[in-house]
């Protein structure tokens, strides 16, 4: 496809994405967000497989750590909505970029879906205005009997309060595209963590990257240390505030404590992993996961450290650096455009480094 | 917006999966006529063939042999066939090479052989006869069907399908892969046409109708695309 064929699908994509009503500053999915600094660092063997800045081996510091670099990150929920719901069924994104300086960076933008709902461009459009919010209700006691004399689930009731979803027009288009199955399945079951930093994040595209040891397609996650969790609403006070405790929630884990006279930080951490693709695996396919049997190398841990506003900033996944590439995946290369877009359309702060790549 | 209240029907239909009476109907009625009017075949067990190298290491094999006598006596019978040949059994292994662990469970009314290899299926059965087939020979005079197999050095062939049998089916990693399952071992193409995506919940107790045991997924490797011998070479452990 033509790069003026996929800007002109990557703006049809947007404009699909938005939901009726939601002000223009928003971004069309993941509009919810909440910034935070840190640093990565590499782990002893990451320079094996890609020579990329931030996955450089150097001399440890004197806490006896390799050196970091700052990274800056973003967690959202998925949704475009223009309210936030956090302990509604959503998936949920972390985006990083990691800073080598004031004008080299990359990005890598993951969610807790490990695939994609399409294969194609195209067929993210279809999906994307099939599976667009549309008015959701109840099920009646009879289809819900139906439902149980067929073996079948019936729908979730919707949440107090909630009028439009995704699902109904997510599973009609489920049923005739094979592919989008197993994310419409995974993405309707998926519920809410606990914290953005319990849960797994999964950078469905394939990169080429290279290093010491040759060159490797690879995937990234994130796994948190602090293990993953989903939302547990037992027991909750009668003061919590359901539709806004994940940003609470990671100010309270990063608040520091005065031990006396000394300040401590609490930093959370997050575990960068790295699987290899072999011959057979599908590398343009993000709707397709690889199995979980594939090598795995640690690549470097994540500290996040301190809150900060990330909500201009317009991050990319085609932000790459030397050591890293993109594939031919249609859906990545479409992203790259539909971001760009979407920075425009709502005055986000254009990402310097991006332009040209 | 406020949600209106449920009625008491509503409440009754909601509630109905956690009744006792609604899961006996479901048992002994629902499933019952589902299995009728869609039968689901039996889906073979082991791992399944892919040409990725890593698809290839650390296969689990769990063999679930009905014990035929399962009293106390037949499953001591059993456990002392496996006590009596460990060296046997431990220096086979050692020379098959390819596995990374195994070892025998009994559960309820079965003997179970759980290990994790490298490599072919029926390469790994056929060296484990050569290797250790006089212990398996006393196990399977133990097992339902077995004396047919006896001795297995002889029925090398029968042996290697009567395993393959009594392997465990292993559920797709992916839930909805279910689905060209079933079509493959019905013949038919995947997804042509695609499943309606809300029937999988029937597909899988349909599926699980017929393969009451299974291997849930492929399992966790905590150093997946890695071969024993490679580990072995890693750790300068010789052989």
């Amino acid at each position: 496809m033509s790069q003026d064929g996929l800007k002109s699908l990557a703006e049809q994509l947007v404009d699909a994405l938005k939901i009726r009503g939601t002000p223009q500053e928003n971004r069309p999915v993941h509009s919810f967000g909440w910034g935070a600094r840190g640093e990565f660092r590499p782990s002893t063997v990451a320079q094996n497989y890609c020579k990329a800045f931030h996955f450089k081996h150097g001399a440890n510091t004197a806490d006896g750590l390799q050196p970091g670099v700052k990274a800056t990150m973003r967690f959202s929920n998925g949704a475009g909505t223009g309210q936030r719901r956090d302990s509604w069924s959503d998936v949920r994104g972390m985006a990083v970029r990691f800073h080598k300086d004031e004008t080299t960076a990359t990005d890598l933008i993951a969610m807790t879906l490990p695939e994609f709902f399409a294969s194609t461009p195209e067929g993210f459009a279809k999906f994307a205005r099939k599976a667009n919010y549309a008015p959701c209700r109840r099920q009646t006691p009879w289809e819900k009997l139906a439902d149980m004399l067929h073996l079948i689930q019936p729908m979730p009731d919707p949440y107090p309060g909630q009028t439009e979803r995704p699902d109904e027009g997510a599973i009609s288009y489920a049923d005739t595209h094979a592919e989008a199955q197993l994310a419409v399945l995974q993405a309707a079951s998926i519920g809410a963590p606990q914290s953005y930093l319990q849960a797994t994040y999964h950078a469905v595209h394939s990169f080429r990257v290279t290093g010491e040891g040759g060159t490797h397609m690879v995937r990234f996650e994130w796994r948190p240390v602090e293990g993953v969790r989903p939302f547990d609403d037992t027991d909750l006070p009668d003061d919590f505030d359901r539709d806004n405790f994940l940003a609470p929630d990671l100010r309270d884990r990063l608040k520091p404590s005065v031990d006396g006279s000394e300040v401590k930080t609490r930093p959370v951490r997050c575990a960068l992993m790295m699987t290899i693709g072999e011959n057979g695996d599908n590398f343009t396919d993000p709707s397709r996961p690889w199995p979980p049997r594939r090598k795995r190398v640690f690549m470097g841990m994540l500290t996040v450290r301190e809150a900060c506003d990330t909500d201009k900033m317009s991050f990319n996944p085609g932000l790459l650096t030397d050591g890293i590439e993109g594939t031919d995946d249609a859906i990545f290369l479409t992203r790259i455009e539909a971001y760009r877009y979407s920075s425009k359309q709502r005055g986000g702060t254009p990402c310097p480094f991006a332009e040209g790549r | 917006m406020e949600t209106p209240p449920l009625s008491w029907f509503e409440t009754f239909v909601d509630t109905l999966p956690q009744k006792a009476w609604f899961r006996f109907l479901s048992n002994w009625v629902i499933v019952p006529y589902w299995n009728w009017r869609d039968p689901k075949p039996r889906l073979e067990g082991g791992p399944r063939p892919a040409l990725q190298p890593s698809e290839n290491l650390q296969r689990m094999m769990n063999l679930v042999m009905p014990l035929s006598d399962p009293s106390p006596i037949g499953r001591t019978r059993a456990a002392m066939a496996i006590a009596q040949n460990t060296d046997e059994i431990f220096g086979g292994l050692d020379n098959v090479g390819t596995v990374h662990t195994a070892r025998f469970v009994l559960i309820g009314d079965y003997l179970c052989m759980l290990s994790v290899y490298d490599g072919n299926f029926s390469n790994y059965i056929r060296d484990f006869i050569v290797a250790v087939g006089s212990v398996f020979d006393a196990v399977m005079e133990l097992v339902e069907g077995g004396d047919k197999l006896i001795p297995t050095a002889h029925h090398v062939e029968e042996f290697i399908a009567w395993v393959h049998d009594h392997d465990l089916f292993q559920v797709p990693d992916f839930p909805t892969d279910l689905f060209a399952l079933q079509d493959a071992a019905r013949g038919l193409g995947p997804d042509a046409p695609p499943h309606a995506l809300r029937s999988l919940s029937r597909e899988m107790i349909l599926q699980f109708n017929a393969n009451p045991n299974v291997s849930l997924g492929g399992g966790y490797r905590a150093y997946p695309g890695i071969s024993a011998a490679q580990l072995r070479q890693m750790l300068g452990v010789g052989w």
